[in-house]
């Protein structure tokens, strides 16, 4: 009875810190989405993220939460900041969005049903977590040099390319500077 | 708790990403939104990991972390290139390859 009611009491503990964690996801990606200013939808981006760090926490994906934070805030977020910041675009090189609320407004109504049968497609899987222990760094490395070294290892050929496309482009030396307007 | 919450909060954020690539103009909340679907791909992907106890999910949900990076620096690169050469940031502007009448 006594552990039964610690379930309970975990599971209780567990949707409270689902719940906070998805307002801030959806409020984060919603200001991303809505903001004129660039930086601001950066900021919600950035708290979109640290919230799916949390919900990979919260899965017990350990790794992959540091993983997240790491990569995901630490580096991508940051990045895309600094260009921000780096950019400093005035108001009127922004684009001018008069009918931004329509615009999104009809693209939601037409987003809406793909939306719900991705998730009745989905909500057709198990109803229950599986009961296993947190997949931790050990797990996660012992598969990654076995069974997905392939994946690995073109994933770190991407990584390379990807290193270099990016100095190649952003040097921009590439094209002539002849625009027409 | 069951993994449905998880997969509706990944289904809300993977369709607020396609409101926000097709409805802004912005390049880089074009980036941001693909951002987000990605990582909410990412999310399903760790939910599935959880639900069949199998920890192959979140290995592969790791190397889709680094495909987002990938696809982080090339991207930036390129608004970076773009900002340079037509001094906005509106998607509109891009229409070299309009045909001219």
């Amino acid at each position: 009875m006594a552990r039964s009611l610690a379930v309970q009491e975990i599971n209780t503990l567990e949707l409270i810190i689902f719940c906070i964690l998805s307002i801030f996801m959806l409020g984060g990606s919603i200001t991303m989405i809505t903001s004129k200013q660039t930086i601001f939808s950066a900021f919600g981006f950035l708290i979109t993220m640290l919230g799916l760090a949390g919900m990979f926490a919260l899965l017990d994906s350990r790794f992959l939460a540091i993983a997240q934070i790491m990569v995901s805030v630490g580096a991508i977020v940051v990045l895309s900041m600094l260009t921000i910041l780096t950019i400093n675009s005035k108001d009127e090189n922004l684009p001018k969005e008069e009918h931004k609320y329509k615009l999104i407004l009809l693209s939601l109504i037409i987003t809406l049903p793909f939306a719900i049968l991705l998730y009745k497609t989905l909500s057709t899987l198990p109803h229950y977590f599986a009961t296993t222990k947190a997949i931790n760094a050990k797990i996660v490395g012992e598969l990654l040099f076995s069974k997905w070294i392939l994946p690995f290892e073109i994933i770190s050929i991407l990584l390379l390319v990807a290193m270099l496309g990016a100095i190649v482009i952003a040097r921009g030396k590439i094209f002539k500077k002849e625009v027409h307007k | 708790m069951s993994p449905n919450p998880f997969f509706l909060l990944s289904v809300l954020l993977f369709s607020i990403g396609l409101i926000g690539i097709v409805s802004r103009k912005n390049l880089f909340i074009a980036y941001m939104s693909v951002e987000l679907m990605l990582s909410s791909v990412n999310l399903i992907l760790a939910t599935l990991s959880k639900v069949l106890g199998d920890a192959n999910g979140s290995v592969m949900a790791l190397l889709l972390i680094a495909v987002i990076a990938s696809e982080a620096a090339i991207f930036l690169a390129m608004i970076i290139h773009l900002y340079k050469y037509y001094k906005t940031l509106d998607s509109d502007k891009l229409d070299d390859l309009k045909e001219r009448s």
